[in-house]
């Protein structure tokens, strides 16, 4: 195998490594974690949990009336009905674009995300510049992003600062009439679930 | 033996914890009601952002009791009380060169709120 990758070898680690290293390893002399069951819960996250799971939530609720009905009302119940649940979606909202509104999802505070549904969230998500603008200019956001919406769309900003956590069920795309739920899942993207993209049948 | 061992990660993963509490708390604002986010100014842990404090929105739904994070965090218990969606105008926020028809919802504890 060439070895032509760009990262530089035995570079120092960097302030946070060495912090999140000097961690795990007073946790696991203490006694609190085994270290594997770190390894696991990274795993889990990496492999297993992430936006797939978010996008089945959408295509169902498009496919199925009364299961869109349910996930606006209860949606913790109704997304636990797919088998997602737990750590960082322990009471979950779902809110829905329409052709009048259009809503984005942040955590002004930190980085509050609906886990069991869209994975652990991407760098821009958890950066300052994201968290301090979309709150105040949405619509410049959304042009970083490549998306442009009419001046008649209502913007609804949705600060998870406290203990609920939020998923954004997009607007199914025109042209999708036909499609089976598994197709619909394939057009469903990670930021049209946290409200930064909308969706075309591409 | 420590506490956090492989086996039970996915039921940890797969259950979390909730932070809402089965506790027979009375709302001290309902449904529709206007209400002015207090303009405190804590050194301790607190979920009130900055750039509410001071301004009035109207609770838009009430999600029920939940432990308070601003004592929780501190180890000063758990204060049950209710958490609602409460929206702003932009206006209201940013001033009156925002647009009209843009809203930020926010959850806020009956502790962050007054009656205006």
């Amino acid at each position: 195998m060439p070895h032509d990758h760009p990262h530089p070898h035995n570079r120092p680690l960097s302030d946070v490594e060495l912090r999140v290293k000097a961690l795990e390893s007073i946790l696991t002399e203490k006694e609190l974690i085994d270290p594997e069951a770190i390894d696991l819960i990274v795993e889990t996250y990496e492999t297993k949990i992430g936006p797939r799971n978010g996008a089945r939530v959408v295509a169902r609720a498009w496919s199925d009336p009364a299961y869109k009905e349910r996930l606006l009302s209860d949606a913790t119940a109704a997304i636990s009905e797919l088998g997602f649940s737990g750590v960082q979606g322990e009471d979950m909202v779902v809110v829905e674009n329409t052709d009048e509104v259009h809503n984005i999802v942040v955590c002004t505070l930190c980085s509050c995300y609906p886990w069991p549904t869209l994975g652990l969230p991407p760098v821009w998500y958890k950066a300052a510049p994201y968290r301090a603008k979309v709150v105040k200019d949405p619509r410049g956001v959304l042009e970083e992003f490549g998306v442009t919406l009419p001046e008649d769309t209502e913007i609804r900003v949705w600060d998870s600062n406290a203990e609920l956590r939020y998923l954004v069920l997009p607007k199914r795309p025109d042209g999708t009439d036909g499609m089976t739920e598994e197709q619909l899942a394939e057009l469903v993207t990670r930021d049209a679930m946290i409200g930064t993209d909308v969706l075309t049948a591409q | 033996m420590p506490t956090l061992t492989p086996d039970v990660v996915p039921g940890l993963i797969a259950t979390g914890a909730s932070a809402r509490l089965d506790e027979d708390v009375a709302p001290t604002f309902k449904i529709g009601d206007r209400v002015e986010m207090k303009n405190i100014n804590p050194v301790t842990h607190t979920r009130l952002p900055r750039y509410v404090r001071g301004k009035t929105g109207v609770v838009e739904r009430d999600h029920g009791v939940f432990a308070f994070p601003d004592t929780g965090a501190h180890g000063l218990g758990h204060k049950a009380q209710h958490v609602y969606s409460v929206k702003f105008s932009f206006r209201e926020l940013w001033g009156d060169d925002h647009a009209e028809n843009m809203y930020l919802y926010i959850d806020m504890f009956d502790d962050y709120m007054k009656a205006v």
